[in-house]
């Protein structure tokens, strides 16, 4: 087994390629798709509206929000944008009121809509006000000066707490690419380390390490083993960059997402046996991989969240699918900051995957081998 | 068919052909489910002999090798190694055999010696004894100052004697060989050749040889079975295998330029039964009872026919084969 673990460490050193290309693109995808290294991310709102608005406290309070980043648009480029999808929704300012242009009906949707709703609601409190004092500039400019400092300063503080939902949930674009693509991209450097056995198998080289005093289970432990560390490895590799050299904090919770991944790197190495088990040659698994990994990033809430997945029969799949547990411990464990307990249910129902795919897979094997 | 069994081990055994058979395989049947790969297939291997498995592509001959070698079970039929099935234990077999695969299984990345340090190890050698092994084993395949080149840069048939290499590592002490020069130049065909030939005089080692090449066969074996879609159409030695063909002579007479004439009354001996004609070239094919030169050239004479040369072609495996199946070894 030591042997083997050696052949095929060498054998990585002397051509790592593969592993860099997809360790590489994990980061270069999630730099530009995740925005990150760009500050704050905040989803885009078009609004329109004359000069006078864009010269109004309401214009200038919408451009310094710091959640959405509403831009000034053309009224025509604005419906464009919205209907087009690029933007969830779109405001038609006016003075006494607005306009709500919605493209997708989401839960964004509803804190867009609230956001501008209130700053209307503060305006029009004040010019209620301010309508008392018609005439007199003086005290006018004293009730403004004292009603800003009241407001900065309150007697005592409501808090507001943001209400979620059952249907709605936090979208941080920076964590989701980091996790979506890094349990993408892993799928193909753990199946394409996996695939060797089928050419081994194929050339002989099992025929004899069969026939040497090699045990059955050292040579699948020693494919295994390697298998799981290369996979690891760029898991690690990926983490650690974005930790370090992109200063992201993970919410303080780094070693739980390491830990966390060494399920998932077992299950994917599980998986790339079953797949290596029933495909009957290269093409074949060249042709599936593919297939799986993509299907199972776009079911399993990789590339957009799971949670704007409507389809039952998508949903459904979603539920044997180990990359959706993947993204649901990351997500819980990372974003919603679940505790420990919970955590541990997406990674249980990983590793219990992982036995079984591993269990049947290696059955397969041996079967067709014996035939 | 004669058993020639000179190793003292023969003495304890006792099988029905009376000799010492190292390996038996006693009417093999191998089903797969579009084919029937091996059909009732018997064959033994005595120690020290060098057995030849010739058949055409998809003959069956890798198949039989896995059985023999224990990596598949036949669908029936028995496998035995000194007089014990192998079906149920095959570790005794397992020790002594080394296999050249018909593909070229080795790492690719790693060098040549490395190959040899990972395909010896498995076999539990270490350190100083290992590394002897493998510099006797790159001098025997000439592959030693190549030793430190990944085996990706080498020549096709750098890495057939590699190939076979790697399975001489542990001592074994029977050596089947898949096709071993398939693909490659004639200088390393004949090096690999030699080498087999050199290891059974020098160490006795017994070789199961599989081909599509009869010259190679007939070079190095012994014995020799030849099969065909899956069934054995002929075995025994070279010898007995050309007998099969014995009652006729091929003859090829050589002139410038043939007349009516001479081909009439050549056409009229009792004794050819075939006869084709090309420009420079008659070959006849006749039986062998009757010796038909003094004829030939008598006729010559009479029909001013100037003969260049007249000669009996040997008949090779490759007309035996032609003979059986009615179709050529190689398409
Ligand atoms: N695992 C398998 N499943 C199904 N059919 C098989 C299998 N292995 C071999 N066969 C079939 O059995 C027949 C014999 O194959 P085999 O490889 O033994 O021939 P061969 O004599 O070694 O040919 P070659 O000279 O091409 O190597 C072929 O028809 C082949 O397609
Ligand atoms: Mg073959």
């Amino acid at each position: 087994m030591k042997g083997i673990l050696l052949a095929k460490f060498t054998s990585f050193i002397r051509g790592p390629w593969l592993f860099l290309i997809f360790t590489g693109m994990s980061i270069v995808f999630t730099l530009i798709i995740g925005n990150i290294g760009h500050g704050f991310d905040r989803i885009g709102v078009p609004i329109t509206g004359d000069e006078s608005i864009k010269n109004s406290a309401i214009g200038k309070a919408l451009e310094e929000n710091d959640v959405y980043d509403f831009a000034w648009r053309e009224k025509d480029a604005l419906e464009e944008t919205v209907r087009r999808g690029n933007a969830e929704a779109g405001i038609i300012l006016e003075e006494d009121g607005y306009e709500m242009i919605v493209g997708i009906e989401s839960p964004n949707v509803r804190l867009i809509e609230q956001t501008v709703a209130e700053l209307y609601a503060k305006i029009f409190r004040e010019e209620a006000v301010l309508g008392l004092f018609a005439g007199n500039e003086e005290q006018k400019d004293k009730f403004l000066s004292d009603y800003h400092e009241a407001m900065e300063n309150p007697v005592f503080t409501i808090e507001n707490q943001t209400f979620q939902s059952a249907e709605s949930f936090i979208f941080d674009r920076g964590l989701h690419s980091i996790f979506g693509f890094t349990l993408f991209f892993v799928i193909f450097t753990i199946f394409y380390s996996v695939m060797p056995i089928l050419i081994e198998k194929k050339e002989g080289i099992w025929d004899r390490m069969i026939l040497s005093p090699l045990k059955k289970w050292e040579m699948y432990i020693g494919n295994l083993v390697y298998s799981f560390i290369e996979g690891y490895l760029q898991i690690l590799v990926i983490f650690f960059a974005f930790r370090f050299l992109f200063d992201m904090d993970f919410h303080g919770k780094f070693g739980e997402i390491l830990l966390i991944m060494l399920a998932y790197t077992f299950t994917i190495v599980s998986l790339a046996i079953f797949v290596t088990a029933i495909v009957k040659n290269t093409q074949q698994f060249n042709a599936a991989l593919p297939i799986v990994a993509v299907s199972m990033a776009m079911i399993g809430g990789a590339f957009w969240p799971i949670e704007i997945v409507q389809s039952e029969f998508l949903l459904a799949l979603s539920k044997i699918n180990p990359l959706t547990y993947g993204m649901q411990a990351l997500n819980d464990l990372v974003i919603y900051q679940e505790p420990f307990e919970v955590v541990m249910m997406p990674v249980s129902i990983l590793i219990l995957m992982g036995v079984v795919f591993m269990g049947v897979g290696i059955h397969l094997m041996e079967k067709r081998h014996l035939q | 068919m004669t058993l020639d069994s000179s190793h003292p081990l023969d003495a304890r055994l006792n099988w029905s052909h009376g000799g010492g058979n190292m390996i038996e395989l006693i009417d093999i049947t191998k089903k797969y489910k579009q084919t029937e790969a091996v059909k009732n297939f018997s064959m033994y291997i005595g120690r020290g002999e060098i057995v030849g498995l010739l058949g055409p592509n998809g003959a069956g001959k890798s198949t039989v090798i896995s059985i023999l070698s224990s990596l598949i079970e036949p669908t029936s039929g028995d496998v035995k190694f000194l007089n014990e099935s192998i079906i149920k234990n095959p570790q005794p077999l397992r020790k002594i055999i080394g296999i050249v695969p018909q593909e070229i299984a080795l790492y690719e990345d790693l060098s040549a010696e490395e190959n040899m340090k990972f395909f010896g190890r498995i076999y539990h050698l270490k350190g100083a004894v290992l590394q002897k092994k493998i510099d006797e084993v790159l001098q025997q395949i000439g592959l030693m100052d190549r030793k430190k080149d990944l085996v990706k840069t080498f020549s096709g048939g750098m890495k057939r004697r590699l190939n076979i290499g790697v399975a001489m590592l542990h001592d074994p002490e029977i050596l089947v060989m898949d096709e071993p020069t398939v693909g490659i130049d004639p200088q390393s065909r004949n090096y690999i050749l030699q080498t087999v030939k050199r290891l059974n005089e020098e160490r006795g080692m017994t070789v199961l040889y599989t081909s599509h090449y009869m010259e190679e066969v007939e070079y190095l074996c012994d014995r020799i079975y030849i099969m065909d879609q899956g069934n054995l159409i002929a075995s025994g030695s070279k010898e007995e295998i050309k007998q099969i063909l014995a009652s006729e002579n091929t003859i090829l007479l050589k002139a410038d330029y043939w007349n009516d004439e001479f081909l009439e009354k050549l056409q009229g001996i009792p004794q050819v039964q075939q006869m084709q004609v090309d420009e420079k070239e008659v070959t006849l094919v006749v039986s062998k009872e009757i010796n038909i030169f003094s004829e030939v050239a008598h006729l010559a004479d009479e029909t001013n026919i100037q003969l260049r040369s007249v000669h009996i072609k040997q008949v090779t495996l490759e007309d035996v084969f032609l003979h059986l199946t009615g179709r050529a070894l190689r398409d």
